[in-house]
């Protein structure tokens, strides 16, 4: 991938992970996910989750699980709100840019 | 390097972050090796790149550097440079630790209940992290427990051992008594019948001079043997009663210190 991957996309794509499981799901499963979409290095997941959960876009618990305590990740009513913003945002972004690359037409 | 080398290094190198930021950190990463399992582990430790690296991004994120870097098609490249500061804290730390110890342990301090790990790189090595609300290090705090617990011991003995023997002493000397208070009755009843005995006999050999003193002699003489023996037999008894009773008490005393430190 040449282009770059700035904060604001990152905390958006790892959101938008975290949203699809209604339960939560955990730090391994929303480091794979988000590297299925976009090339990042493993320890650059765990700050993103830190910085969303300070900013109450994610709450955690901790679940029983295999014998131990696995934390859950999960987006709260203003990390949902955040994500919205950030889907709203993305689609006149790359429509725009659509745009310009197909048809030369402003949009 | 293995995880637990990973993990030990992190801890050590987020030494210098706020408690609960090291204790989420270690939580996620320790979940991470966990949900990755034993066989990703190397994996894992290698995408992952160093314990420096990781502790060098929380802390940049932490100082609110994380516009600081940028994500290309190669990662997120760091501007701010934590490599100067890293590795001089990781010689530091990992000096005194003895990597190649299998039950080995470090504490991170917190106030809640510890949380394990689950697989290892070394096998079927069982390791726990405990927590200690006042030791940063994680390797002295059992040795400095050592020297306190030494330290009372100096400081309270010269207290502590003649108290001790005090009590032991008037212990004993309670139970001394008793024992010599029920032997003192048997004799006194015994030394009464003897007498009586004796009076009798002494009765006897004047009934011959005096009828009238022999025979005050002789009934003074049975009413004593009879107080006597009776009073012997009822003291022997009451010493068979009552001696085992003393002695279950004295072990029961002697028990409770230990029963109350087992509790404790």
């Amino acid at each position: 991938m040449v282009f770059n991957t700035g904060a604001a996309l990152l905390d958006a794509i790892v959101l938008a992970v975290v949203s699809r499981d209604k339960e939560g799901t955990y730090g391994y499963k929303i480091t794979q996910d988000v590297r299925k979409a976009i090339e990042v290095s493993e320890s650059t997941l765990y700050p993103v989750l830190r910085r969303l959960q300070k900013d109450d876009c994610l709450e955690v618990y901790d679940r029983q699980f295999d014998g131990r305590n696995r934390r859950y990740y999960k987006v709260t009513e203003k990390g949902a709100v955040q994500l919205n913003l950030y889907e709203t945002e993305w689609k006149s972004y790359s429509s725009r840019i659509n745009g310009l690359f197909e048809g030369g037409e402003s949009v | 390097m293995n995880r637990i080398e990973f993990m030990t290094e992190l801890a050590a190198l987020l030494q210098d972050v706020p408690e609960e930021e090291r204790r989420d950190a270690m939580q996620f990463y320790n979940d991470y090796f966990d949900d990755a399992g034993e066989d990703k582990e190397g994996e894992v430790i290698s995408e992952l790149e160093s314990p420096a690296k990781v502790a060098g991004k929380i802390k940049a994120d932490l100082l609110g550097q994380h516009d600081g870097g940028e994500f290309t098609e190669t990662g997120y490249q760091e501007r701010v440079s934590l490599a100067k500061e890293v590795p001089a804290a990781r010689e530091e730390k990992t000096g005194g630790q003895d990597f190649g110890n299998k039950g080995y342990s470090y504490r991170e301090n917190a106030d809640g209940a510890g949380y394990a790990y689950q697989g290892g790189g070394q096998g079927n090595t069982a390791y726990s992290y405990e927590k200690d609300p006042e030791e940063q290090k994680p390797w002295s705090s059992n040795v400095l427990k050592v020297l306190l617990i030494i330290g009372i011991i100096l400081v309270g003995a010269p207290i502590i051992i003649p108290c001790a023997l005090a009590v032991v002493a008037v212990a004993a000397a309670c139970v001394i008594g008793l024992f010599c208070f029920f032997f003192a009755l048997v004799i006194g009843f015994a030394a009464i019948a003897i007498v009586g005995i004796v009076l009798f006999c002494a009765g006897l050999v004047a009934l011959i001079p005096e009828i009238a003193v022999g025979l005050a002699l002789i009934g003074t003489g049975l009413i004593l043997g009879v107080i006597g023996t009776v009073g012997t037999l009822a003291c022997v008894k009451l010493c068979i009663v009552m001696i085992p009773g003393i002695c279950r008490g004295l072990v029961w005393l002697c028990r409770k210190p230990f029963h109350r430190k087992a509790v404790a």
